[in-house]
């Protein structure tokens, strides 16, 4: 058999978080440092499939993408059908991390997209000490205007609305293929639970007056495409210059999806920031070296 | 710049409803809707996916369900083979931060159309030279 084959390999992992086991699925290709990849808001893991698969990512880092409950795979909590499902930077900055404790992480990479990229602000805020740098995708202090009730109305196919609702984000360079492939990845979250999530991508994430809180100890990497409209480059230098330790990277070409919608082109602007990921990782062995310690 | 007149329109009701997607996508799309190029605005009857009649003679005759008015400035980008950020959808154009283009009306026909809508509108990048429009015989 000459099948093709990928890294990925899947898995189910139950996550303690306030009283209760969450039963979470994620998936992982690779060795080395832990590189836990946060999907978009309404979508799953699947976004991030291309780089699993890259050898020159996973060759050394252990890329590992989890679908936050509700989303994916993994099952919402029991009750939720009477539920109002609005996701709070409270509940997600602390589920990453308790994600992370369930799988033994040391110090991982955070990296994130949109409202996984809005959350590595409020993971340098509480978490520095676990972290050991965050790559904020297509993030800024603040992006409202994305809380908006049409997205879950029972007279609205809500995969349709979701999914288009977010085309225009990606750039009419990035391949066809890939763009709808995005696009039917939106089309496939649960009701109302794309809107949920822009509860904090629009609202809950106001970040304005907590820029200078963060003590800069964290290497944050804010990687912005000029064709993202939610947060635009300008947004996202904004919010750079403000926070300590963050750097500015802005892509041509490219929208608010690059892990998805043209992962090529992604792959030129954030090997130069795994590559500075690693170097750090050597320095403090190399420094060691020198002293004999 | 495109003019977007009468024959402009015309050009862009044939590049829809010669799009073989349309009829697939655009099955329940039924509804009349008004677009505003800057001062020249027109009311496009849709049926079913197709473009049935376009008109400028606004009235009381032509109620419309939504409007999407832009300056032609914003829709002369919009309209580009390769739209410049900010202007490659009627989402960016609309979002707050940009405001170049105004929703108004019954927005929820506009949400339940909107794969179709945004189909359609994107057919306007396809709309030919300016020299083969103008041999058309205008139908608006």
């Amino acid at each position: 058999m000459n099948a093709v084959r990928e890294p990925i390999v899947g898995g189910y992992v139950y996550v303690p978080y306030e009283g209760y086991e969450y039963r979470v699925f994620y998936e992982e290709a690779g060795q080395g440092i832990p590189l836990v990849c946060l999907h978009t808001a309404g979508t799953d893991s699947r976004e991030w499939r291309h780089q699993l698969c890259d050898p020159e990512i996973n060759q050394n880092f252990r890329v590992i993408a989890f679908d936050m409950p509700r989303h994916g795979k993994s099952i919402p909590p029991v009750g939720f059908e009477k539920e109002d499902y609005r996701l709070t930077a409270k509940f997600y900055s602390e589920f990453i991390m308790a994600f992370c404790d369930a799988l033994g992480l040391e110090n991982p990479v955070i990296m994130g997209s949109s409202m996984g990229g809005n959350i590595c602000l409020h993971l340098a805020l509480n978490f520095e000490e676990k972290l050991r740098a965050l790559i904020a995708v297509e993030a800024c202090d603040y992006s409202p205007g994305w809380y908006i009730s049409w997205l879950h109305h029972p007279h609205v196919h809500g995969g349709e609305a979701c999914a288009q609702s977010v085309f225009g984000l990606m750039a009419p360079q990035s391949p066809e293929d890939y763009r709808w492939e995005t696009w039917w990845y939106y089309s496939q979250g649960g009701p109302g639970i794309f809107k949920g999530d822009l509860y904090f991508y629009s609202v809950d994430h106001d970040f304005r007056e907590m820029n200078d809180q963060i003590s800069g100890n964290v290497p944050i990497y804010m990687i912005t495409g000029v064709y993202d409209f939610a947060c635009t480059p300008e947004m996202t230098e904004e919010t750079a210059r403000k926070v300590k330790g963050s750097e500015a990277i802005i892509m041509e070409e490219i929208g608010h999806f690059p892990m998805s919608e043209n992962p090529e082109v992604y792959k030129e602007y954030l090997m130069p920031v795994l590559e500075k990921i690693l170097a750090a990782d050597r320095e403090p062995a190399k420094a060691s070296a020198e002293t004999g310690a | 710049m495109a003019e977007f007149d009468t024959q402009w329109m015309n050009a862009w009701q044939d590049e829809v409803n010669n799009d073989p997607t349309l009829p697939l996508i655009g099955k329940y799309f039924t509804t009349d809707f008004l677009l505003g190029f800057g001062d020249k605005e027109y009311v496009v009857s849709v049926r079913r996916g197709r473009v049935e009649r376009v008109t400028n003679n606004l009235g009381i005759e032509t109620p419309w369900s939504f409007a999407l008015r832009a300056p032609s400035e914003s829709w002369d980008k919009f309209t580009q083979k390769v739209p410049p950020p900010m202007y490659n959808d009627v989402f960016a154009m609309a979002h707050p931060l940009h405001g170049s283009l105004q929703i108004d009306g019954d927005v929820k026909v506009l949400w339940q159309n909107i794969r179709a809508l945004t189909w359609m509108l994107a057919r306007m990048r396809e709309i030919p030279d300016r020299a083969v429009v103008e041999e058309r015989a205008t139908r608006v």
